[in-house]
């Protein structure tokens, strides 16, 4: 039988076995919730960064940028950019992107949107960390590979060449002839990491086919169309049909209501332009007033069928403003 | 009161101090945290006003421009007139760009107007910001520039 000696010796070292694990778990909760804290601040700071980008994208034009930030992985999905749990939700966002950017640098560039007049900025990021493979030996080709930034991880070839696998977490080709064979040393890499787009057009209008890797080939994702080299830029930072297709509709919308403006601005030119010299004005106020009402119904949805009204219209609307401009006009846009 | 009694007493009372040290300690890191995330959050309400303020001044929907060539600090008045039926009429796709706020232009100069072009308010809000900025004010039908002044209150909760 234990003596009570014994037994409040023992009840002491329970007692101060207790206290000791209360300590230590006071301690582990804290570090760890000031460990989340710190973790979701730090996502929060990147996030403001991509903001601040995204409002700047608003305010200039043909601009290229290799922005620092803390090592990250930013999604980027139809109007929502998150890291991790924190994200931030947009209604009408132009940010053409891959799904997913790695590291901790970005590369933003800004180009107007504009048919003939401008309508917006499209934005694009991406990350130093994803290759870019050009294989082509068009005009366009040759063309896109001088627009995309010279930070970026791209090459360029004028015919396919022998692919080796440099351990980038995703790889796009950008294809302008024909669809090439599927990389042997690229076979053993995930699905989605591995993309494509084919172009076909010009630099005017065309369409873009979305491939995507399925085991050792391509697998045709889906087929869309673009207008300006604006738009074909998107399709090459878009690494999926539906963020393109998203986009597109987001810049659609904008476009019609910027047209809107410029329907009714022409017609209050059209009611000023009646006498003397500004008769001539008048004639080119209707044709572009035309003009700048097809747009305006080709504008409620992304379309091949619209982009060909569209582009159509806009080269109209361009002649019709240098003729305005010729004759001292007011110009239309 | 025997020894051991003594003992656990004596080491409940280091316990009881030691806790209370944590938790003062705990509060005035709180409340250091605290004013440091107060102070983020007016400097973020301020970029935010200072991003909104730039958004509207790069609105191609009021800009003025001459062949398609941006023209710095211009509102187009013929712009103006249908910008703002428009903005109001599709209030909800501008509150994306421009969240809560009050935008106006007043023209000075030749005569006296003023324009509301977008107005979206909210009662509980924390804290306002009003940006000025001195415009030009073009009017394409009688290719005269005026002058104004775009009025940007921005506010957040």
């Amino acid at each position: 039988m234990i003596n009570k000696k014994a037994f409040e010796i023992q009840f002491n070292w329970i007692f101060v076995l207790v206290a000791g694990a209360a300590i230590i778990l006071f301690f582990t909760v804290v570090v760890i919730k000031q460990k989340n804290v710190s973790e979701t601040s730090t996502k929060a700071t990147v996030l403001k960064s991509v903001e601040a980008i995204i409002t700047g994208a608003g305010v200039s034009t043909d601009t290229t940028n290799r922005i620092g930030i803390p090592s990250s992985d930013i999604n980027v999905d139809c109007g929502r950019v998150s890291i991790g749990e924190v994200s931030k939700q947009y209604q009408n966002l132009i940010l053409f992107a891959p799904s997913l950017i790695k590291g901790d640098k970005l590369i933003t560039q800004t180009l107007a949107f504009s048919t003939p007049y401008r309508a917006t900025n499209l934005l694009y990021i991406t990350s130093p960390q994803l290759r870019y493979i050009i294989i082509g030996n068009s005009e366009i080709a040759k063309y896109i590979n001088k627009s995309m930034p010279a930070e970026l991880k791209k090459e360029f070839y004028k015919s396919a060449p022998e692919i080796k696998n440099s351990n980038n977490y995703r790889i796009r080709f950008v294809l302008f002839d024909n669809i090439i064979a599927f990389p042997k040393a690229l076979e053993k890499l995930p699905d989605s990491d591995v993309t494509a787009v084919k172009i076909n057009g010009d630099n005017e209008k065309g369409t873009a086919e979305f491939y995507q890797k399925q085991g050792s080939s391509w697998t045709l994702k889906d087929t869309s169309s673009y207008i300006g080299k604006q738009s074909l830029l998107g399709a090459i930072y878009s690494d999926t049909f539906e963020a393109y297709e998203c986009n597109m509709q987001n810049v659609f919308s904008r476009l019609n209501l910027v047209t809107k403006i410029y329907v009714e601005r022409t017609k209050r030119l059209m009611e000023g332009a009646v006498t003397g010299s500004q008769i001539r004005c008048n004639q080119f106020y209707s044709n572009a007033l035309t003009q700048l009402n097809s747009i305006l119904a080709a504008s409620s949805g992304f379309s091949r069928e619209n982009i060909n009204v569209i582009a159509a219209s806009a080269n109209s609307l361009a002649g019709e403003n240098k003729n305005a401009q010729i004759y001292s006009c007011t110009l239309i846009y | 009161m025997k020894r051991a009694q003594i003992q656990i007493g004596e080491t409940i009372a280091v316990l009881f101090v030691f806790f209370i040290l944590i938790i003062i300690g705990f509060m005035f890191y709180v409340k250091v945290i605290k004013d440091n995330i107060d102070i983020e959050k007016e400097e973020m309400s301020q970029l935010r006003s200072v991003g909104i303020s730039q958004r509207i001044m790069f609105l191609p929907e009021i800009q003025c421009s001459e062949d398609n060539i941006i023209i710095d600090n211009c509102i187009d008045i013929l712009k103006l007139d249908y910008a703002q039926s428009i903005m109001k009429e599709n209030e909800i796709y501008y509150y994306d760009l421009l969240e809560f706020s009050d935008v106006n232009v007043v023209q000075i100069y030749p005569g006296e107007a003023k324009w509301n072009i977008y107005s979206r308010k909210t009662e509980d809000f924390s804290s306002k910001f009003v940006t000025n900025v001195p415009v030009s004010l073009y009017d394409p039908a009688s290719r005269k520039h005026g002058f104004g002044v775009l009025t940007i209150e921005t506010l957040f909760k």
